[in-house]
């Protein structure tokens, strides 16, 4: 389950075997906001939850750890600030968060073996890899009035010239922060802290309100 | 009452939709499209308020923002109610209501008017403060009265139940103001491309070209404006902000509008239709460039009773004519100094009613309109101007006579002429609040006695506010500057726009009048008012400049000139052209005082915006918190996080008190096994090489030895020797360290570590990263808790295997766990961390099998108080940022031989900081067991001594202990080491003197033998 690798860090999968209760950041807010009803209406906002997936934090030089990524996930490091990369199937990420710093998310689960390889193939190079899979979660926001709920909620330029398909960045968000990224034309997303989840949550069902919300 | 002002044909105004509105109780009918303003004026209402000071009655001056009497209380209930709202911007709706906000008992009769018309001579600047000042006791009891007679609206009583909301913007292109100017220069900007925000404050765009009796390409100057919104609605990369006001021009192009959505609808906006959207949103816009085409304001003549209804200004008069089919008096008398103005009689005739004279204070008018004038048989009188109104309620004439402008004095023989309306025009200042609030100083221009705007980086003037008056002038400067605010924001193929012909016409220079003179000097003749809005006079600036009041600010305090919502729109340039005359000195000699955002007033709904309520702050959930919601518990703030204070049960069917519920869960942890949700601390993963040296060098205790495995309390100074954060820290892997926070400290500390390694030692290879959010930390404590932990764990909890200060990775409740064996409640305790999208899981199990052993649950009060009863500091409570370890007596943490000086260290050794009777951390025992002192008390050395007694410490942590069945408390006394076994006194503000012993901090278990087995 853990053990001391090469470069005297300790690794510590922090799944477990079974399947025990596991819960999102915002189980809570699922069971005690209800999105306001529709009332038949066009839906201009729809979120959704990426709930449970692997977030690693790399921090290094972004040369040993470009060639390492390469290896493991068979994506170069961005290395353009804000920049957000994605593989072939858009199932993993890596985004540029400051000179020294990527966010990397795979699909849950992934996480720990990437963290032994990524470890593995930097070898004594010096860089930190920080597990916070628990510790975050994605919300994604789509329809024709996402931008307007996020020009609502962020002080930052979302207009489509300033703020492309493949650009990320950690933010203002009401009054917390957020990771802010644009994946595709369509859709955004939200990176949240675990404590700041059900505020988020709470804002984003409040501004989308006058254009209609779908949640699941 | 029906419309007789209404005019049948003609307006901007729909005769098809009658609208129902009531005004000081009163019912009238208007039309959709009027403001409250013309509706009223259209209703012949001559008295909308009472002035400030003098209470005197006041009507209908202006159309628009500057409109300085027509302030107005909307609302039809009081949960609605809007204070100060121009009746010139509101647009009028079914159902309005709106009364005077001055006025008492009703703005007819007013109580007041006979203090301003006995008083009024012996009211001068400053009347209130020299006449109210003595006993300054009293001032209170004064101001209630004062208040009652003056004073503007009144703040709504009940809670709004409409919604305000933000919106953040950026843009190449801010076009401020949508008249002529604004409209050239967005669609300028527009066409090259350019992200462009066009906002204006009317109820519909097109500003002057919407009264204006000029035509554009052949047609009616407001079909342009049809065709130019419409275009520009179309373009994706412009955004039209229509009923928005720009308020504040902040550094870097930031500028703040105001956007009314419902209130120019109804009410609410639910009753307007839309229910649950904003009433007024506030954008924040971030422009690249600005264009700032907010035009003019006309300018007043002061002349004698210049504040009577009827008194209007000249382009006023022509909006209400051309734009809401409404004229607002039967028979004028024109006063002016410019050709402008002179459209104001065209208009007035050729709505019907009649034009008594125009009186032109130039000796020799001859241009165009003054052609057309005469030609249309108005009889102009040249060299004079209207000294003097006549009247009461309304005006009923004009005294008019030749005046001399060089000597100020006049000159012929005075002519009464009989009108019920006198219009008057001084000529046109260029709206520069919005640049003044940037800093920026206004710069005078003679020839057309206006400040335009000073130079701001990215601004560009254009239009009216530029001194472009002619309208092909300021077409051409609006689209000149939307042209380059365009190729400055990096469009380079910005072309040149074709703007539609416009007729050219001949205009002659206007005259410098302010102030008129009247035969008798101004302060013996009839008021001449400078600013209404706030009743200041001339003769009050008179007064102020001989009082010494020299520079313009002075004057503006002394008399309250530009005050109030008016914001001098009105009286500020004529104020100072009367103190540039009393001190012989001119205009910009004088200068201006300066402007400050908001330009008008902003409702506090719309910069609270969503911000309020539940919304209000961010409250950050541990991964338990639905447990703990679900189990009663009383929650308290800590920074930001929610955390359980402590878990009242129902005994006996009633709710425990705080004091029962906490001392139940300290005997249960002391007795039994307790559990805490800890997943607040703050906890920061460390790795790399340098790792150890590193907390060596932020921490004043010693990091070299600790072994994998082990765990070590640390604390934390700041550089002046202070005692900042504490926590402990584990030794993960040789280069791989865990560091825990205060909960209300974690990101201060993460800031700080960073900051000292970017900053100081950049050298060092390590890395700091933030992983409270990913771990939930549950903290199993008391005597039972080694045996509920075994029966979910696969870690020997062995006290052998396992030892005090040790962590563990291990399973608990088959979730993988890091296990530390640390206490902050001095029993023998497991702080288990999993990751938090799992902790429910094991949160719930320890419960299932903790039943058998009663775990209980607790919060932080009773984590508080366990602590206390060990000793153990809580920073920021016990410590206040005056405080050293040594203080605190922990001499034993501080590594003053370490090779490397950690921060902090250099401090400790100034004289101040070795002192031996600072104040020291010490345990108290109050002598009367059943006292708990209050925290924050003073403590002193003598009880009997006479105040102001000798303050030698403070209480700063005391509960009741139901361990030791007494009470106690933690305390910083001057020398309290070397004072053990004294006794120190504790006044009360009652006068109570509550005694205590000086003892060790520590009172249970000294040796600690409890927490090691």
């Amino acid at each position: 389950m853990s053990n001391l690798s090469v470069s005297n860090v300790r690794e510590f999968n922090t799944q477990p075997e079974g399947n025990p209760l596991v819960e999102s950041p915002l189980a809570w807010s699922y069971r005690h906001h209800p999105a306001p009803r529709g009332n038949g209406q066009h839906a201009g906002v729809v979120l959704r939850e990426k709930a449970l997936l692997g977030h690693l934090v790399l921090r290094g030089g972004a040369i040993a750890l470009d060639e390492a990524v390469r290896q493991t996930l068979g994506i170069s490091l961005p290395s353009k600030p804000n920049a957000l990369a994605f593989d072939d199937n858009g199932e993993r990420s890596i985004q540029w968060i400051s000179p020294d710093e990527w966010l990397v998310i795979v699909p849950g689960g992934e996480e720990f073996a990437l963290e032994s390889a990524l470890r593995k193939a930097l070898g004594d190079a010096h860089a930190s890899i920080v597990n916070a899979s628990g510790g975050q979660t994605v919300l994604t926001l789509s329809g024709d009035n996402a931008r307007e709920v996020l020009m609502k909620s962020t002080s930052y330029d979302v207009h489509p010239s300033a703020f492309p398909v493949g650009k990320g960045v950690t933010t203002v968000f009401a009054k917390a922060t957020v990771i802010l990224r644009r994946p595709s034309e369509t859709h955004w997303e939200l990176v949240v802290r675990r404590s700041f989840a059900d505020y988020c949550y709470r804002w984003l069902l409040d501004a989308s309100a006058e254009y209609g919300i779908d949640t699941q | 009452m029906t419309q007789n002002n209404r005019i049948a044909a003609g307006g901007r105004v729909d005769r098809s939709q009658v609208l129902e509105f009531t005004f000081n109780g009163q019912r009238y009918q208007g039309l959709k499209g009027d403001t409250l303003a013309s509706a009223l004026l259209a209703n012949g209402v001559n008295i909308v308020n009472r002035s400030f000071k003098y209470s005197r009655a006041r009507g209908i001056v202006a159309a628009g923002a500057e409109e300085p009497n027509a302030v107005v209380q909307l609302g039809a209930r009081d949960d609605t109610q809007v204070p100060n709202v121009r009746a010139t911007q509101q647009g009028l709706y079914n159902g309005l209501v709106a009364r005077s906000t001055n006025g008492w008992p009703n703005v007819q009769r007013d109580v007041m008017s006979w203090v301003g018309r006995l008083g009024g001579g012996f009211m001068p600047p400053g009347f209130y403060y020299k006449t109210f000042m003595a006993p300054a006791s009293m001032w209170m009891t004064y101001e209630k009265y004062i208040r009652m007679g003056a004073g503007l609206g009144r703040a709504p009583t009940e809670s709004d139940p409409d919604i305000y909301d933000h919106m953040h913007h950026h843009c190449d292109v801010m076009v401020i103001g949508a008249g002529p100017a604004g409209l050239a220069a967005a669609l300028s900007a527009a066409r090259a491309g350019a992200r462009v925000i066009l906002c204006d404050e009317q109820e519909e765009m097109g500003g002057s070209l919407l009264d204006s009796r000029e035509t554009l390409d052949g047609v009616s100057a407001s079909r342009w404006v049809e065709q130019t919104v419409k275009e520009l609605g179309a373009m994706d990369n412009v955004t039209l902000l229509p009923r928005t006001t720009a308020n504040g021009y902040h550094d870097h192009n930031f500028v703040t509008l105001h956007e009314r959505r419902t209130e120019h609808l109804a009410d609410t906006a639910r009753e307007a239709g839309f229910p649950g959207e904003s009433r007024a949103r506030l954008h924040r816009v971030r422009a690249r460039q600005v264009i700032l085409s907010s035009g003019t304001h006309e300018r007043p003549l002061v002349y004698a009773n210049n504040d009577l209804p009827g008194n209007m200004l000249a382009g006023a008069i022509s909006t209400y004519i051309r734009r809401y089919a409404v004229v607002p008096g039967n028979s004028l008398v024109l006063s002016t100094s410019n050709d402008h103005a002179y459209r104001t009689a065209l208009d007035w005739k050729e709505a019907g009613r009649k034009v008594v004279a125009i009186v032109d204070a130039r000796a020799n008018p001859d241009s165009d309109l003054v052609r057309q004038a005469r030609d249309n048989g108005i009889r102009v009188i040249t060299g004079s101007a209207v000294i003097e109104a006549r009247g009461g309620q309304r005006v009923t004439g004009a005294r008019v006579c030749a005046i001399d402008l060089d000597r100020f004095v006049v000159t012929g023989k005075i002519e009464e002429l009989e009108c019920d309306t006198i219009a008057s025009s001084g000529g046109y200042s260029p709206v520069i609040h919005l640049s003044s609030h940037t800093g920026t100083r206004p710069v005078w221009n003679e020839e057309l006695l206006g400040f335009v705007p000073g130079k701001v980086k990215g601004m560009h003037a254009a239009g009216g506010v530029a001194g472009h008056y002619a309208l092909s002038e300021t077409l051409a400067d609006g689209a000149r500057a939307g042209r380059q605010a365009a190729l400055e924001s990096g469009f380079n193929d910005a072309q040149e726009i074709v703007l539609p012909a416009t007729r050219a016409r001949r205009d002659a220079p206007a005259c410098a009048l302010y102030q008129v003179p009247h035969e008798k000097s101004a302060l013996r003749a009839p008021k001449q008012f400078v600013d209404l809005q706030n009743d200041v006079t001339a003769a009050g600036i008179e007064v102020a400049t001989r009082e010494g009041f020299e520079s313009i600010e002075h004057v503006k305090r002394y008399t309250a000139l530009g005050f109030g919502t008016d914001q001098g729109k009105l009286g500020n340039i004529n104020g100072m052209a009367i103190a540039a005359r009393c001190l012989d000195r001119s205009i910009p000699e004088v200068g201006t005082t300066v402007f400050r955002p908001n330009y008008t007033p902003v409702t506090f709904g719309a910069i609270v915006g969503r911000h309020c309520g539940e919304l209000f702050d961010p409250e950050r959930y541990t991964a338990l918190h639905e447990w703990h919601v679900e189990n009663g518990a009383e929650f308290e703030d800590v920074g930001q996080w929610k955390r359980p204070w402590y878990f009242p049960r129902m005994v006996n069917g009633k709710k425990e008190t705080m004091h029962e519920a906490v001392a139940r869960e300290c005997l249960a942890v002391r007795e039994g096994v307790g559990i805490l949700d800890a997943s607040t601390l703050g906890k920061i993963d460390i790795q790399g090489p340098d790792a150890r040296e590193f907390l060596g060098r932020v921490y004043t205790n010693k990091w070299a030895k600790l072994d994998v495995g082990r765990v070590r309390y640390g604390l934390m100074c700041k550089d002046d020797g202070m005692l900042m954060d504490d926590g402990t820290t584990s030794c993960l892997g040789e280069n791989h360290f865990l560091m825990t926070t205060t909960t209300g400290g974690a990101a201060g500390v993460l800031e700080w570590l960073e900051l000292w390694h970017q900053t100081e030692w950049p050298e060092l290879q390590v890395y700091f990263n933030s992983v409270t959010d990913h771990w939930a930390t549950m903290t199993v404590t008391g005597p039972d808790a080694r045996k509920l932990l075994s029966e979910l764990t696969d870690l020997d909890l062995d006290k052998e295997q396992f030892k005090f200060m040790d962590w563990r990775d291990a399973t608990v409740a088959d979730v993988p766990a890091r296990i530390f064996r640390i206490s902050f409640t001095g029993e023998l305790a497991f702080e288990i961390n999993v990751q938090a999208n799992y902790a429910m899981h094991v949160w719930k199990k320890l419960f299932e099998h903790g039943e058998k052993y009663n775990l209980t649950p607790y919060g932080t009060e009773t984590m508080h108080v366990l602590r206390a009863e060990k000793g153990l500091i809580i920073v920021g409570q016990d410590t206040d940022g005056s405080v050293t370890p040594e203080d605190l007596g922990m001499q034993w943490a501080i590594g003053y031989d370490k090779p490397f000086p950690w921060i902090g260290k250099r401090a400790l050794s100034r004289p101040d900081t070795r002192r031996q009777d600072r104040k020291q951390f010490v345990g108290l025992k109050p002598k009367d067991p059943s006292v708990v002192l209050e925290e924050g008390a003073q403590i002193v050395f003598d009880g009997k001594q006479s105040i102001p007694m000798d303050m030698k410490g403070h209480v700063t942590s005391s509960y009741y202990s139901a361990s030791l069945k007494h009470g106690f408390a933690l305390a910083v006394v001057m020398g309290g080491h070397e004072r053990m076994g004294q006794t120190v006194y504790i006044p009360m503000t009652d006068g109570t003197v509550h005694e205590a012993e000086i003892v060790s901090p520590v009172f249970i278990d000294p040796k600690g033998a409890r927490q090691h087995v």
